[in-house]
């Protein structure tokens, strides 16, 4: 049992810490260390629990540890299998934050920051063009992006826009099953 | 301080927890609690927030609530802001997993999520032209940036080595 809750604490701090690019980058790791390495899941088990991940919001590396982690190990299982994930960057991110604030007024952190802004204005405008790019099957997407735009101008609260275009999509793109003869 | 604790539980509980499709929607997301709702930074401060999250591994949605937390009330404020962002739905898939894996593949679910990316597309569009307004000032400012969409068009440079050589530019350039 604790030889388990150690496995799934190493195996996910591996993963998720090896994986530059956010969650989804720490997929194709994750599941090496779960199906190949220590054979918790079988892919197909592996892909049903990436759709539960999928289905749900917030980060996907988390969802997965602790669906995982849980089912290996049981509760605590699930515990060290999110430690694994998240300690390691947050440690490091804390540390980045604290120097940042400790020397917001130095000349050399500035001119610094001055130049990775515009990189990260970049980073961010590219995620919009290729998320785009699979994101407008049908003519209904661009009226759904074109009245996110309008709400979003007039302040209102991006996750009401969200949730009425999930409704929305429940209506407008459900495959029809019963149709009429 | 107790305050400020509730504040970001309430803050990035919203934006991770309305988060469907992926990394690069929490940015936006947290974008508008951070900065737009509570004031805690600037927008041209969210950009480093981002700059320091894109150049660690691990998930983006638990390195902004870190960052931030920590700024406003040290390290009970980033372990909230972390515990609000990744609590709700861990809990959900321990106590819900066996039940969704009968519904994640449901068309009527992916007929949703499809419904939710155009929206996703126009949020994380929004930021970077907001981020934009702040972070452009001089010519060499606009000459990262048309460096940094050449080399990522161009080459398989990772964005993380993108931030770190733009740091060391800015140390040389504007100081």
């Amino acid at each position: 049992m604790l030889r388990d809750i150690w496995n799934v604490f190493i195996a996910f701090t591996r993963s998720s810490n090896l994986g530059f690019g956010g969650g989804p980058a720490t997929i194709p790791l994750m599941q090496n260390e779960v199906v190949k390495r220590y054979h918790w899941l079988t892919d197909e088990e592996f892909a049903d629990a990436l759709a539960v991940g999928n289905a749900l919001p917030a980060p996907i590396a988390t969802k997965m540890a602790a669906m995982i982690g849980y089912r290996v190990a049981g509760l605590p299982g699930a515990l060290m299998g999110l430690l694994g994930t998240v300690a390691p960057t947050l440690i490091v991110v804390v540390v980045l934050s604290h120097f940042i604030m400790l020397y917001a007024h130095s000349t050399v952190l500035r001119a610094m920051l001055k130049a990775v802004r515009p990189v990260v204005v970049i980073l961010i405008a590219q995620t919009a063009v290729s998320m785009g790019k699979k994101s407008f099957p049908r003519k209904a997407t661009w009226g759904i992006a074109a009245a996110a735009a309008i709400l979003l101008y007039l302040h209102v609260h991006p996750a009401i826009i969200i949730v009425a275009a999930m409704i929305f999509g429940y209506f407008a793109f459900s495959p029809r099953n019963h149709q009429k003869s | 301080m107790l305050h400020n604790l509730w504040n970001l539980f309430v803050g990035f509980f919203r934006a991770s927890n309305f988060g469907f499709g992926g990394g690069a929607v929490f940015i936006p997301l947290m974008q508008v609690e951070v900065v737009n709702r509570f004031h805690w930074l600037t927008n041209a401060q969210f950009a480093d927030a981002v700059a320091a999250a894109n150049a660690l591994p691990g998930p983006v949605g638990t390195k902004i609530p870190g960052y931030v937390g920590y700024q406003i009330a040290g390290w009970p404020g980033a372990l909230v802001g972390v515990l609000a962002s990744i609590g709700p739905t861990a809990l959900i898939v321990i106590l819900l997993g066996g039940v969704l894996m009968k519904y994640a593949n449901s068309p009527k679910l992916r007929a949703m999520l499809q419904g939710v990316r155009p929206v996703v597309v126009v949020l994380i569009a929004k930021t970077s032209l907001q981020m934009a307004m702040t972070s452009f000032s001089g010519w060499v400012t606009w000459a990262i940036a048309l460096a940094a969409v050449i080399i990522l068009y161009y080459t398989k440079v990772h964005p993380a080595v993108l931030i770190v050589s733009s740091l060391v530019l800015g140390l040389l350039v504007f100081r």
